[in-house]
């Protein structure tokens, strides 16, 4: 790591003709970065109880909530992301253009106001608030409202980026296969998302990496309970007041299960075909 | 039997297209015409990819497509074999995945002889674990046509298949495609702005423009001399020569014109209906003559049965593969063609005195139908 990135510096400086205002830059960025990160592991190592904090109640819970809040999230985020990220890549019309630009707005906006207007939709007080009392339902501070929250914040990562996957496929390539009678269903399975995969995968990996960050939106709407809605974000932040083994240990573990996704999107690396589409 | 007939209209925006076709079985019909004339949405219209407003498609027996009766088979399920200028092979496939797409077996024993045999006959036998993108571009469109053969298509149409390649690769590759249609015997549509490709491969060819069909019948006579303005003007004839007519002499199914101070002698204008309903206005002619029906002499022939021996002026020489294009002055500008070796042993060059020298059987009369639309001017 460190090596690879004095070769790189030695490069900049190269192109740069000798100027050190970029390397500079690079250094102090990467100090910047680097530190937090490092001293997270390092305080972590000199915590005696730090296994006893992985391994409490509360750090399981949480752990065990946010994989099977995000797991349902992404499923959904599948089944709904694809088809209309697929529509957008394909339809010109000017109402999908519309709607394309407006796709992003969950990533500007913040996590916190998207609560907020979650509560104001859904809440009991909120615009399908009687209705939804009709029925029964009560959405805000239960599980199903963490998965809401999740799906509102990381949908868009994974839609833009399939989109953009789509689009690199020539409508051409889908034609040719439909006159080989080859059906559009199938030809959507075994031509599009094997030609669209890689930017399907990496639009994957960063919506889950969010829908397992998100914070600001849940303890809006979800709010922060024990086993039924304190994910691990919600329960670092509520570990810092209490004890700082469980938030270290659960600060590591995230830390840990970032990392994996990025070298997971590292590895799978664009194949030699993706420049001939 | 026919194999492959119908007829569409279609409307793309503001452009309408009104085509139809008829295909033997191994027989190339041509569909000729300039970019944006239509050819391609014909293609796609027989194919499914686009809808047409009315028409009927007929492939082996089978309609696919009947507006009237509500009849439309979808894409998959028409038996096309489509191949486009860039061949669109699939890239995270390998050529032998590739050839076998279309196969509804694919991996098993009967699929894999059937990708050998396709292998075989299209010289790609040693290529099959290749990457599409290792393949020379002749490779290429053989996978192609072999990922379409392998379907068992009912027609096969195809979009300017040679365009990206050399000329030498396209005649190989023409002579591959002859060879092919006596083995797998298919009707096969080919559209294409190229004159040669035309003449080599079409049974028949149908001229398209502004989405009209404007003239059809055998390559050599249509593209070769070509009755109509509009069509000689894309056909390349090199010399369209406005004159007038000076005398008539039916015995021998000539008439005399002149224009720009030559005289020539041409075939007889012998449409009836043109002499009887104005004979006045049609003095006014159109002569159409190929560049390369011209001999070029140093001394004006004696004996020769060549009814037009003209005198004139080398204007301009010109490189124009296989040989040079000389431009005579007559009066009018003439253009011959040469060969090389020709340009040498008469050791021609510009403002040399030459004689050109036709039969009158070379000329023909073009109909200048319409006024000339705005992009005639491309052509001389």
């Amino acid at each position: 790591m460190m090596g690879t990135s004095f070769s790189r510096l030695k490069g900049l400086s190269s192109l740069s003709g000798g100027g050190l205002l970029g390397p500079a830059a690079t250094v102090i960025y990467l100090l910047f970065i680097g530190l937090p990160v490092l001293a997270l592991l390092i305080r972590a190592a000199q915590q005696e109880s730090f296994f006893t904090g992985l391994l409490g109640g509360m750090a399981l819970t949480a752990l065990r909530l946010s994989l099977i809040t995000s797991g349902i999230s992404m499923i959904i985020i599948l089944l709904v992301g694809t088809p209309f990220a697929y529509l957008l890549a394909r339809n010109t019309s000017w109402m999908l253009r519309i709607v394309d630009s407006l796709i992003e707005l969950p990533i500007v906006l913040p996590p916190v106001v998207a609560g907020v207007a979650m509560l104001m939709a859904f809440g009991r007080q909120g615009v399908l608030g009687p209705f939804l009392e009709a029925l029964g339902i009560g959405l805000p501070f239960t599980t199903g409202a963490v998965v809401f929250a999740q799906i509102f914040v990381a949908a868009p990562f994974y839609i833009r980026s399939a989109k953009l996957g789509f689009q690199s496929v020539a409508r051409d390539y889908e034609d040719i296969s439909q006159t080989l009678g080859i059906s559009p269903w199938k030809t959507f399975w075994r031509l599009t998302i094997p030609l669209a995969a890689p930017s399907v995968l990496t639009g994957f990996a960063l919506a889950w990496a969010r829908a397992l960050s998100e914070f600001g939106a849940t303890i809006m709407f979800a709010g922060n309970l024990m086993g039924t809605t304190q994910t691990m974000p919600l329960a670092i932040m509520t570990a810092m007041e209490s004890s700082l083994d469980i938030a270290l240990a659960l600060s590591v573990l995230l830390l840990a299960g970032s990392v994996t996704i990025l070298i997971g999107l590292g590895m799978a690396s664009r194949p030699k075909w993706q420049n001939r589409l | 039997m026919p194999v492959a007939e119908g007829w569409v209209k279609c409307r793309v925006g503001g452009f309408s297209l009104e085509v139809d076709w008829h295909i033997e079985e191994g027989k190339v019909l041509v569909l000729f015409g300039p970019s944006g004339a239509g050819k391609t949405t014909t293609l796609r219209a027989i194919a499914g990819l686009v809808r047409p407003e009315e028409g009927r498609v007929e492939l082996g027996g089978r309609v696919v497509y009947d507006s009237s009766a509500g009849v439309s088979v979808p894409v998959h399920g028409r038996q096309v074999g489509y191949l486009t200028q860039q061949y669109h092979l699939f890239p995270h496939l390998n050529v032998r995945e590739n050839i076998a797409y279309g196969l509804s077996q694919r991996g098993q024993p009967k699929a894999r002889s059937e990708v050998d045999r396709l292998s075989r006959m299209l010289r790609l036998d040693g290529l099959e674990d290749r990457r599409t993108w290792e393949l020379s571009g002749g490779q290429q469109q053989r996978v192609a046509l072999a990922r379409a053969l392998a379907t068992n298509p009912q027609m096969l149409l195809l979009d300017e298949p040679f365009a990206s390649l050399d000329a030498e690769l396209r005649r190989v590759l023409r002579r591959e495609l002859r060879a092919m249609l006596v083995e797998s015997p298919i009707p096969v549509l080919l559209v294409t702005h190229d004159l040669e490709e035309a003449l080599a491969l079409g049974d028949s060819v149908q001229v398209i423009d502004g989405g009209r069909i404007v003239d059809q019948g055998e390559p050599l006579r249509i593209l070769g001399q070509p009755g109509r303005g509009r069509v000689a003007r894309l056909a390349g004839v090199e010399n369209l020569l406005s004159m007038t007519v000076e005398s008539r002499n039916p015995q021998d199914g000539t008439m005399v014109c002149g224009g720009g101070g030559m005289k020539l002698e041409v075939p007889l204008d012998a449409a009836p209906s043109r002499q009887d309903d104005a004979p006045d206005q049609m003095e006014n002619i159109l002569v159409g003559l190929r560049s390369s029906d011209i001999i070029l002499a140093l001394e004006e022939p004696k004996g020769t049965s060549a009814r037009n021996r003209l005198a004139g002026t080398v204007a301009s020489v010109e490189l124009r593969p296989p040989g040079y294009e000389v431009t005579l002055d007559c009066g009018i500008p003439l253009k011959a063609q040469v060969t090389g070796a020709a340009m040498s042993e008469l050791g021609i060059k510009p403002e040399q005195n030459l004689w050109a020298v036709f039969k009158a059987s070379s000329c023909f009369l073009v109909q200048e139908e319409t006024p000339p639309s705005r992009d005639t001017g491309a052509f001389p």
